[in-house]
């Protein structure tokens, strides 16, 4: 009896896992290229600081890749792999300027690092090429996804329940929607300039 | 009284923002091949920044791993493997995948106080005087320029005013070359220790008037030595910032430690009788000899920073980013050259020859340049001496030159000059530049209405000066478009002063002009 009992509430268990494992599927479109779309805070809940550490490169006057998410908490490196001197800055963190931050400036081959630990969308900037130009979009939650170029997305793993799902889009205007995910929920945005 | 110098200074005094504003040269065409600003290369289009300099010094290009750089790759004009055939040439070459073409236009407006026509009082007006306007738009130049590089290190460079003032092809060529950069690698020299240019170009200034960002030009790049008739006979029209024909050598860094360049270009030749036995120049002079002008130049930078990777980097890498250097730099540079002059004359049996007048001349100066974040103040002082040769009748008498009767030459008092300028230049913002500068000329002409000996001088009560004080600013809207003021402030002068030393009909050639331009 004991090991039946042991056996049923592993099997409604996994039941449950396998409930919460959905996704957020849709499109972004009214522009053109990339978006990155993620869920917002979740009241009451909060999520570990990420051990990944994603990497932005400068190289050929220019940051690559253009745009990265990641997760609230996540550090982020630097690399310079140009043989011009470069420099990385950001003015605001979502739109809150006292975030701004300069990292100064470092030779080839080597990076430095940066814990974003601020939600919000932070476009990245060179004090000596103001052509270079790049994103981090910071997510409050483990769930965000960059779309492909033609606007489509699907975040996995996002546990069933009511959030709200936002789409960022450089230049656009953020757009937020209620989504309810019961093994898988559908938000399609359209942004505007 | 007044000369043809008094209204060639004059001239030069009033009409100055609109006539003699050289070809300011940025150029967009490397920020279409490169994909990047304006501002990577410069301060504030034209001015070189730090890296601009190595840019330039390499030949236009990035001064390592150029091709990562490119955006558009350029055209091969032959395999690589070519090379394998003939390994000691720098066969085959490219050329830039796109046109290297960038254009400049640029508009003035200028406005001058009325007394300025105080200089040609009612009464005695003369009516080959200019008069001044106290308000004028202008149009300025509209420039092409082309440049780039043709791989293997050879840099070329062609700019051409097709027109100025408004007047179809009124400009002509500015700069014409090709540069063989850091030929020294044939001859096991050091890097970046021997260059050669050749064709036409600016001299090696210490600084350049084509890349200068102010309205009206730096006065004593423009000092023509022009001398007062009949007891000087000097019309030595050459400015430092003329366009000089032949070919330069050159070696070190404009950023760091030492640079040199030696040129040697066509002497300048004028007078009644040139044109159609010599060679005529776009620059407007003619060569009839073959003697040759000599330029040289030597500078040496010290670059300042604390950290020595830094101090020896193209730019320095400050806290909040990379910067130009914290820097000082000493120069000097001199100029031996020999006008020539043609009058119409008289032997000694009274048949009609030609006079030729070779007067040496020669120029010599000193620069500094300090450079502390974004503040750079620097200053150029030059000295010039032209050997002054009159004419003198079959009787020995001095006769003005253009009388068609001198027989003979005899050597006179020699016409000087000398002065500078001193500026700073301040970006306040990356798009704000606040000017300050002060220019002065002392020469033999500005004793123009008086003449030589006396102590009555034309352009200021005070001193035999042409002296000015021009605070500007400049306003980048883009990158590529600028906005720009300045007001040249120039003592008071006059014609004529009563008994009690009192100026009658003072007057003043003070100057605000304003500009827009674009480059794209």
């Amino acid at each position: 009896m004991k090991r039946t009992l042991i056996t049923l509430a592993v099997v409604v268990v996994m039941f449950s896992l396998a409930a919460s494992a959905g996704t957020i599927s849709g499109k972004v479109s009214g522009v053109t290229g990339e978006s990155v779309v993620y869920v917002e805070a979740v009241a009451g809940k909060t999520f570990p600081a990420p051990t990944e550490k994603p990497l932005i490169d400068q190289k050929g006057l220019m940051f690559t890749p253009h745009i990265v998410a990641v997760e609230q908490g996540a550090t982020v490196e630097f690399l310079n792999s140009d043989t011009v001197a470069h420099n990385v800055f950001w003015i605001s963190v979502g739109g809150n300027k006292k975030l701004g931050h300069n990292l100064g400036t470092w030779p080839k081959g080597e990076k430095r690092a940066f814990k974003f630990d601020n939600p919000g969308a932070i476009p990245l900037l060179c004090n000596v090429h103001p052509e270079m130009s790049g994103y981090i979009v910071v997510s409050p939650t483990p769930y965000f996804v960059i779309t492909d170029k033609s606007g489509s997305y699907k975040i996995d793993n996002v546990p069933d329940g009511s959030y709200t799902v936002t789409a960022w889009h450089e230049g656009a205007k953020n757009s937020s929607k209620p989504v309810t995910v019961a093994g898988e929920g559908k938000a399609d945005f359209t942004l505007t300039k | 009284m007044r000369s043809r110098g008094s209204m060639f200074v004059l001239a030069l005094l009033l009409l100055t923002p609109f006539l003699l504003t050289t070809s300011s040269l940025a150029i967009p065409a490397f920020s279409r091949q490169y994909g990047t600003s304006c501002t990577t290369c410069h301060v504030n289009f034209p001015k070189l920044n730090d890296f601009g300099k190595a840019f330039k010094d390499a030949g236009f290009k990035f001064p390592k791993d150029d091709e990562s750089f490119l955006k558009v790759p350029p055209v091969m004009l032959g395999a690589p493997a070519q090379k394998e055939l003939w390994p000691h040439t720098v066969f085959p070459g490219t050329i830039p995948g796109l046109p290297p073409i960038g254009l400049r236009y640029n508009q003035f407006f200028q406005y001058t106080p009325n007394s300025a026509n105080n200089y040609n009082p009612a009464g005695s007006v003369d009516p080959t005087n200019p008069t001044v306007p106290r308000t004028d738009f202008e149009s300025g130049l509209f420039s092409i320029f082309m440049a780039g590089n043709f791989g293997s290190d050879i840099a070329f460079w062609v700019d051409d005013d097709l027109s100025v003032s408004g007047a179809n092809s009124n400009g002509g060529l500015g700069d014409g070359y090709l540069k063989f950069v850091n030929i020294g690698r044939f001859f096991k020299l050091p890097t970046d220790s021997l260059s050669l240019r050749v064709g036409q170009f600016e001299l090696d200034l210490p600084f350049s008037q084509a890349r200068s960002i102010n309205i009206s030009p730096w006065d004593i790049y423009t000092e023509a030595n022009i001398g007062f008739s009949p007891t000087q006979n000097v019309n030595n029209v050459m400015g430092m910032a003329d366009g000089m024909q032949g070919f330069e050598i050159s070696g070190g860094h404009q950023y760091r430690g030492y640079h040199y360049s030696l040129a040697v270009v066509n002497q300048n030749t004028s007078g009644t009788t040139t044109g159609a036995a010599n060679v005529s120049s776009p620059g407007g002079f003619f060569s009839d000899s073959n003697y040759k002008d000599i330029y040289g130049r030597f500078s040496y930078r010290f670059n300042l920073e604390k950290d020595p990777a830094s101090r020896n980097e193209i730019q320095a890498a400050g806290a909040s980013g990379p910067r130009d250097h914290t820097s000082l730099s000493l120069g000097t540079f001199f100029f031996k050259g020999r006008s020539v002059q043609r009058f119409n004359g008289i032997d000694a049996t009274d048949n009609a020859t030609v006079l030729t007048a070779r007067e040496p001349f020669y120029r010599v100066g000193g620069d500094f340049s300090f450079n502390y974040r974004t503040l750079n103040l620097f200053g150029l002082y030059m000295a010039g001496h032209d050997d002054n040769l009159l004419c003198q009748d079959t009787t020995g008498t001095v006769v003005p030159c253009s009388g068609g009767l001198g027989a003979t030459l005899t050597p006179g008092s020699a016409a000087k000059f000398n002065g500078g300028f001193l500026e700073a230049d301040y970006l306040v913002l990356p798009w704000v530049m606040g000017i300050l500068r002060y220019d002065r000329v002392q020469s033999s002409a500005d004793f123009l209405n008086a003449g030589i000996g006396s102590s009555t001088n034309y352009f200021s009560p005070v001193g035999s000066t042409r002296n000015r004080v021009t605070p500007g600013v400049q306003f980048l809207i883009h990158a590529n478009i600028k906005a720009s003021f300045e007001y040249s402030i120039r003592p008071q002068q006059a014609l004529a002063y009563d008994s009690n030393g009192k100026a009658i009909n003072p007057f003043r050639t003070s100057t605000a002009a304003g500009a827009l331009e674009f480059v794209y």
